[in-house]
């Protein structure tokens, strides 16, 4: 072959390829131009897509939705020329829309067809817009190196925008949604969940449980607050339908101070509004009984509730828990108040209680511990006494729809401790007691850390699933839910209603919960500075809950971990309907100290106590 | 009514207000009403901007102060209104046959409580281009199928301006 054959031969190559695509080009065209409608309808669909922040799968839906309009219009055609010619209508109305067109008379000829068009453009707009998605983020589209990031990072403002907006409209995202669903607030991107322009969580995912992490000011207690309201709407009105126990909302608020009372007015403000005739704010308002509960359970609380020490403490930690439980089991029945309590802690009270002929082994473990007792009553004087009146009744936390309790946990920490001990004891005997009314009851624990130091959140968790009451904690940080890593993972990795991780400085561990998944990558072989013809994909992973994109988390915004998927989200500030009638006057449960429904039988024969303030002085011992 | 802190401190409401931004609006006011002054103060501005400072001086205060004062620009939302069907219901009961009736007799408080200006913007779009279509090809079947995709269109995007029903 001559040079000039091959040179020929070389160009008429270089011409057919050129024709082939052009032609390809050309038909393309004059399909797009015959099918003008359905061409203008995916053109805006895209457009909208692309400034929205629309997943496509909005557009598919969209499409099904405009399905009923093309139906009817096949439905008006049957009925104007029946014996099945309805199908042939599509064809005819675009036919006859070319007159329209001669006749540069457009308006006429798009409504003629729009309930075709309308659909199929939305669906093939949802096939382009996916196809360009997968073509930016492959490396495969876009002019610069950089396309994919900047896409990405536009398309996510696009979409806290859309977000945003869909959560400020009244009945975007209400307190509760069809089928029992909580609805979160506005879906900013699903990656692995199937989206949703509204993110719901069923309210089972609630009486499972649930862990929510996020600094200060990230919007934690919002998210919190609307989830308690959620939850309590659908278990109210399941149990008014006859379908569930009434719902027994049971909040620890671990930090305390000023916010805190603010949160529990505007929760109560917002229980009321879902339907709850009754919410107390422990301790401000309301009272608990600390004595209700079983002697044994009792016992062991009171003993957990002292700071017993390790070591050589160990010794006094085995005489106090025999004391505490010899003044608790006696054979007359509990105390039944504080008072009472500390009276039994003498040696003259155990031993007239105990020396009855029929506990000998009591009575001589008595006689072993006579000389601790002043001491074991002073620890428990001042413990009992820095507790305040709060849990010494009357009142249980069956008499109301909803807690709403305090703990100083920042201000006292200790007495906190104590306070989240005995107020996680009474629910868990709300639970179980067989004599009551069964209720669903969801333990809510915000900043759990603040009084995590003699019960460990694990334990709480667990005491929950236990007991199968929803346990929801939440935590400032990773390192807020537990005190090893160990702990936190098993907090974490078992919070099976799924986690919420708001702007947080290390979401890490949390985000791999989320896993990954597969993406792919395309390496483009530079020429100057403009992309070249060769290249090469290759698979990679990326999270599916990016811990930089949490960390850039605005306020308010949530990722929310389930199953092996991330979603995330625009926290709606929950809202009351404002249809619903609120209760003339707060109901704040039961206060201040009332009369006892059986006093205590004292035992047969014991010296009467010497009076506290003689000992403590005037009001010192509670 | 509940006295705005926002405007007891001269400031704009606002939620990303600064730490500094308040403190300085407080001392301002401190420094000019303060009760020791020579001139006796103003004890009930001085008062005032003291309760305001307590709740603006955290972002978290402050993002509730906001979420209040927007909220109280809605109105105020224990305001007597229809009664609620659920509320009366005793457990056990089935949701009456009549529910739909009275759904639909919520719907102009739903309405009036929602963003009743969107809806009726939305409203004005359907019927104008209905109209639109019924002028452009009157008597064709596309015609009635449009109206009705319009129809489609007010309700599925209307129904999130209205207030939700009782208890949601």
């Amino acid at each position: 072959m001559s040079a000039w054959s091959w040179l020929k031969f070389t160009l008429f190559l270089w011409l057919f390829r050129k024709t082939v695509k052009l032609s390809g080009w050309l038909l393309l065209a004059a399909v797009v131009i015959a099918a003008w409608p359905v061409t203008l309808v995916a053109a805006v669909g895209c457009l909208a897509a692309w400034l929205r922040g629309w997943p496509p799968v909005r557009l598919y839906r969209t499409a099904a939705w405009a399905l009923p309009v093309t139906l009817a219009w096949l439905a008006a055609l049957e009925v104007r020329a029946s014996g099945w010619t309805a199908a042939r209508g599509p064809g005819r109305a675009w036919v006859a829309s070319w007159d329209h067109l001669a006749a540069a008379d457009l308006a006429r000829a798009f409504p003629l067809l729009a309930p075709a068009a309308v659909p199929a453009g939305l669906a093939l707009a949802g096939t382009l817009w996916a196809w360009r998605i997968y073509a930016i983020t492959a490396g495969l589209g876009g002019i610069t190196a950089s396309a994919p990031i900047i896409f990405d990072a536009r398309q996510w403002k696009r979409q806290v925008r859309t977000a945003g907006g869909l959560t400020a409209a009244p009945g975007a995202v209400p307190l509760l949604a069809r089928g029992r669903q909580i609805p979160v607030g506005g879906t900013i991107r699903a990656i692995g969940h199937r989206w949703h322009p509204v993110l719901t969580l069923p309210a089972g995912a609630c009486a499972r449980h649930m862990v929510v992490v996020g600094s200060t000011g990230s919007g934690k207690t919002n998210l919190m607050i609307r989830l308690w309201a959620g939850w309590f709407t659908a278990t109210l009105q399941a149990a008014r339908a006859g379908r569930g126990d009434r719902p027994l909302l049971v909040v620890l608020d671990c930090k305390g101070g000023r916010d805190a009372r603010v949160k529990a007015d505007r929760t109560r403000r917002l229980l009321y509004g879902a339907g709850a005739r009754s919410v107390a704010i422990w301790p401000d308002e309301a009272r608990l009984c600390l004595w209700d509960l079983p002697p044994d359970d009792l016992a062991v609380l009171l003993y957990q509730m002292i700071d017993t020490g390790t070591g050589a403490a160990a010794y006094y930690a085995d005489v106090l828990q025999a004391v505490i439980t010899l003044a608790v089991t006696a054979p007359g029945g509990p105390p039944l108040s504080t008072t009472a309590f500390l009276d039994r802690l003498t040696a003259k009270w155990l031993t007239g209680a105990w020396t009855d002929g029929r506990h000998p082994a009591q009575a001589e473990r008595v006689r072993a511990a006579a000389r601790h007792l002043p001491d074991i009553q002073l620890r428990y004087a001042t413990l009992l006494g820095r507790l305040g009146p709060a849990l010494d009744g009357p009142g249980t936390l069956a008499e109301a729809d909803a807690w709403y309790c305090i703990l100083e946990g920042t201000k006292e920490r200790s007495v906190a401790e104590a306070q989240a001990m005995a107020l996680t004891e009474l629910a868990a005997h709300t639970a179980t007691d067989l004599s009551g009314e069964p209720r669903a009851i969801l333990l809510a624990a915000d900043d759990y850390s603040a009084v995590s130091g003699r019960v460990p959140l694990s334990n709480l968790y667990e005491r929950g699933r236990s007991l199968g009451i929803g346990v929801q904690v939440s935590a400032q940080s990773w390192q807020g839910l537990g005190a090893t890593d160990d702990e936190r993972y098993r907090i974490a990795a078992t919070a099976d209603g799924g986690v919420f991780v708001m702007r947080t400085p290390y979401p890490e561990p949390l985000a791999r919960l989320a896993g990954m998944r597969r993406v792919l990558e395309t390496a483009h072989k530079l020429i100057g500075n403009t992309w070249g013809d060769e290249g090469m994909t290759r698979e990679q992973r990326a999270w599916n809950a990016d811990p930089d994109l949490i960390r850039r988390l605005d306020v308010g915004q949530a990722c929310y971990i389930h199953r092996g998927a991330a979603t995330f989200v625009q926290v709606a500030r929950p809202k009351p309907s404002p249809l619903t009638l609120m209760p003339p006057t707060a109901e704040p449960g039961p206060r201040g100290p009332g009369p006892r429904p059986e006093p205590e039988p004292p035992p047969p024969s014991w010296p009467s106590p010497p009076n506290l303030d003689d000992v403590f002085g005037p009001g010192g011992s509670r | 009514m509940r006295p705005n802190p926002f405007e007891a401190l001269g400031l704009p409401a606002r939620p990303d207000l600064s730490d500094e931004q308040v403190r300085a609006a407080w001392r301002q006011i401190a420094a000019a009403t303060h009760p020791d002054r020579p001139d006796g103060g103003d004890l009930a501005r001085y008062t005032a901007a003291s309760a305001a400072y307590a709740e603006l001086r955290t972002p978290w205060g402050r993002s509730e102060a906001y979420a209040d004062v927007m909220e109280a620009d809605d109105g105020p939302v224990t305001a007597p209104l229809p009664v609620v069907p659920g509320e009366r219901a005793t457990p056990g009961e089935a949701v009456p046959p009549w529910q739909p009736l009275i759904a639909l007799a919520q719907l102009p408080a739903r309405i009036r409580r929602g963003r009743p200006r969107r809806l009726l913007l939305r409203a004005v779009i359907a019927a104008v281009l209905s109209l639109l279509v019924l002028r452009l090809i009157p008597g064709t079947a596309a015609a009635p199928a449009d109206v009705f995709g319009l129809g489609l269109w007010f309700v599925l995007t209307g129904r999130k301006d209205l207030a939700p029903p009782p208890e949601r």
